[in-house]
């Protein structure tokens, strides 16, 4: 009974460490994400309310700075009532919001955090992500129909004229960097980088970040919530923790293409620690980690210098600009190819 | 006039009443922007059709109000009409007021009407470009703007007591002398208030995001302007040069030396950029004003005479005026007087009627914002849906103001 017992418990933490779980689940996917989750949005309140002379959150938690705010504003949002409008079609009204978390956590499935320590093992994990991530405006858009509501309406069609603004350039950049680098796959890529990615191709990776701004919605393109104009766009009509889900996904968006940008960009988890390597290969990540840290850091710190783009605006400059630049960046690709292979 | 001011508003709408293929939205009066009133905005498109600005959420029915109760009690209640401003607003009322009674206020008084006048200015000014700043989604903007403001609320409560009701000026003067050390504590504002000036150029106006979102956007002609009369920054952004502190005599501004700020582009930017000019007029205008005060008492004679003389002596050395109790009864003489200021927002008009009671048969007043309300109608139509916040902003308009 107990070399039973022993059993069991040796291929539960067998179970647990090994990559296909561990990765989606602790380890950059699922609780990191949370975690992160509360973090970025504390730290985008404290920088913000630093540099307009506030103090931002503070109330909970106050000798660490009130870092958790976020947990204790979720806890509200999960005892506060779900209401479904009269009007809102049931079905998507509810599945809508689900689907989308669906979508923004599966791109932890195929983002390795170290070397050969990814969930999924594809030769095609970089397209992977970035389909993933592709559909879940798709989602906001069934979100904001499903609503019936005036103004949520008008969010969904923004983020439908949005998405084709960015995911254009979001992807022809991507894969300019596969056709520098030879491979689609997100772990041979990091092994592939001399020096870092984004002084291989500069024209993709500031064509990426701007896509990626753009993509989740943080200032100056936070066009589809519109609070202003149009409240809280497809969100309007959500109430209690479902609301939450629609807030928390742009950030969960923000931190799976952080996590790709340093990957394809940024040597990834390069230099690896080798001590902790040794000791267990998922928490080798710590620099992949910190990188994608820093970069949500400047693109939430954003808000405090800029407003807000009008939609026009944005879908010119996705268009004639960042499109324009990510064909660019797709000709240089193949030019260095070219002169290398020669 | 009429007619054509209102040929200039229909030429502009591209929507004819009773078209259902528009895309009708109510933003407002619940709404992040809204204010205390509501547009029904009508979309093709993302193209704005036609607005339709609907008032009176906030009526307060101020003007019967005033005439159920003695004049001197108007003052409190009628800067209640736009409280972030609320010695402009009625300053009119008691130059009003002290035409009727025939009450010269001593120098002195004027001038520190003056002064409060241009720290209320300054303080509407940051507000309403607080406003505009988060109406762009730019956070900055507005919380710099509405902190540095408490820096002039600070000032206000100095000279009155009071942060926002201040109820300084009463007929025939002011209530309180100049605090001791105030010209200090102002000349410490100012330098903050220059070098911030020069922070929100660099945050706000010259950045180019702000910059795409306010060129060339919301223009008003000057031609149209004049016809729409249309009052204040917004006027004077088309390149119209009027300003209720050059057109009527009132506080000290004639012997004073200020430029009226005016722009020939008539866009959002323009009407911005003029409220950061007119801030730096108004530091001018105050240290001129310190600079020159006059001495001598704050009420006039013929009012302080009739004060016991205990409290009369009282009042002459601690430059605190308690409201005499004869000014609860003050009896108007039958007749007519009509006085204007320049508010923030625009000139306001006071119109008292007396009948020779204590009370006022009629006042009417005329606020700025109701007079610049018809640019809602007028200016979005053939606009983006998202420059609507945008030209609200720039418009500084105040609902509980249009509302009385």
């Amino acid at each position: 009974m107990s070399t039973m017992g022993m059993d069991l418990v040796n291929l539960l933490i067998r179970l647990l460490l090994s990559p296909r779980v561990f990765a989606p689940v602790v380890f950059p996917g699922l609780l990191t994400a949370l975690i992160v989750l509360l973090i970025i949005i504390w730290a985008e309140r404290k920088i913000a309310a630093r540099i307009q002379m506030r103090v931002g959150p503070l109330y909970v938690t106050r000798h660490f700075g009130g870092v958790l705010q976020m947990l204790a504003d979720g806890t509200r949002y999960m005892f506060q009532e779900f209401i479904i409008p009269e009007t809102a079609d049931r079905i998507p009204f509810v599945l809508a919001p689900v689907l989308a978390l669906v979508l923004a956590i599966l791109p932890f499935a195929f983002i390795p955090s170290a070397p050969k320590f990814a969930p999924v093992t594809s030769p095609l994990s970089l397209p992977a992500v970035l389909a993933v991530l592709s559909a879940i405006p798709i989602s906001v858009l069934l979100m904001g129909w499903s609503s019936n509501n005036k103004f949520s309406i008008q969010g969904a069609v923004r983020e439908a004229f949005m998405s084709l603004a960015y995911e254009i350039p979001l992807f022809i950049s991507a894969l300019s960097m596969a056709i520098l680098y030879g491979t689609m796959s997100l772990e041979e890529m990091v092994d592939k980088q001399p020096i870092p990615g984004f002084l291989l191709n500069p024209i993709a990776a500031f064509t990426f970040l701007v896509s990626m701004v753009m993509s989740a919605g943080k200032l100056p393109f936070d066009i589809v919530e519109g609070e202003q104009e149009i409240v809280a766009g497809p969100y309007v009509e959500y109430t209690g923790i479902i609301f939450g889900i629609g807030m928390g996904l742009a950030y969960l968006k923000l931190y799976a293409l952080s996590l790709v940008y340093t990957i394809i960009f940024l040597s990834g988890w390069e230099p690896l620690p080798e001590v902790l390597y040794r000791f267990y290969p998922g928490v080798a990540g710590i620099f992949l980690f910190a990188k994608a840290f820093l970069l949500m850091l400047f693109v939430v710190f954003l808000r405090s210098v800029y407003g807000r783009y009008r939609l026009d605006q944005a879908i010119r400059i996705g268009w004639r600009i960042y499109f324009v630049l990510s064909v660019i960046s797709l000709v240089f690709s193949v030019g260095v190819k070219v002169i290398t292979y020669v | 006039m009429l007619s054509m001011s209102s040929d200039i508003v229909s030429s502009k709408l591209l929507f004819r009443e009773g078209d259902e293929s528009a895309y009708e939205l109510f933003i407002g009066p619940q709404h992040p922007s809204s204010g205390h009133m509501r547009f029904i905005v009508r979309l093709r498109g993302d193209i704005i059709v036609s607005v339709d600005p609907d008032i009176g959420y906030v009526h307060r029915t101020m003007e019967k109000l005033a005439e159920g109760r003695e004049a001197i009690k108007a003052i409190p209640l009628l800067e209640r009409l736009t409280i972030i401003d609320s010695h402009n607003a009625t300053v009119a009322l008691v130059t009003a007021i002290e035409r009727l009674l025939d009450a010269e206020p001593p120098p002195r008084a004027l001038y520190l009407r003056t002064l409060l006048s241009e720290i209320n200015r300054i303080a509407s000014h940051l507000y309403g470009m607080g406003i505009a700043g988060i109406m762009l989604n730019h956070s900055t903007m507005f919380m710099w703007a509405f902190g540095d403001r408490e820096v002039w609320l600070q000032l206000a409560e100095e000279l009155t007591g009071a942060r926002l009701t201040h109820t300084y000026s009463i007929p025939g003067g002011v209530r309180r002398d100049l605090p001791q050390r105030f010209k200090e504590r102002f000349e410490k504002a100012a330098r903050y208030m220059e070098k911030r000036l020069e922070d929100y150029m660099k945050i706000f106006f010259r950045n180019p995001q702000v910059a795409s979102r306010y060129e060339g956007v919301g223009v008003l002609r000057k031609s149209e302007a004049q016809k729409l009369g249309i009052v204040g920054p917004n006027l004077r952004a088309s390149g119209v040069k009027y300003d209720a502190r050059l057109a009527d005599d009132y506080c000290a501004y004639s012997e004073l030396d200020f430029e009226v700020p005016v722009r020939e582009e008539g866009d959002c930017m323009a009407r911005m950029l003029v409220r950061v000019e007119e801030i730096r007029q108004s530091l001018s205008i105050i240290r001129q004003v310190l600079d020159k005060m006059p001495t001598g008492p704050i009420l006039a004679e013929k009012y302080l005479k009739l004060l016991p003389p205990k409290i009369r002596e009282q009042a002459t050395r601690s430059g605190h005026v308690k409201f005499p109790g004869v000014f609860a009864t003050l009896k108007l003489p039958a007749g007519e007087a009509v006085a204007r200021a320049e508010m923030g927002h625009g000139e306001i008009f006071y119109h008292v009627v007396s009948d020779g009671s204590a009370k006022p048969y009629r006042l009417r007043v005329v606020t700025p914002s109701f007079r610049n309300v018809v640019l809602f109608r007028y200016l979005p139509p053939g606009h983006r849906f998202m420059d609507f916040p945008a030209i609200y902003g720039s418009l500084d308009y105040f609902p509980p103001e249009s509302d009385r």
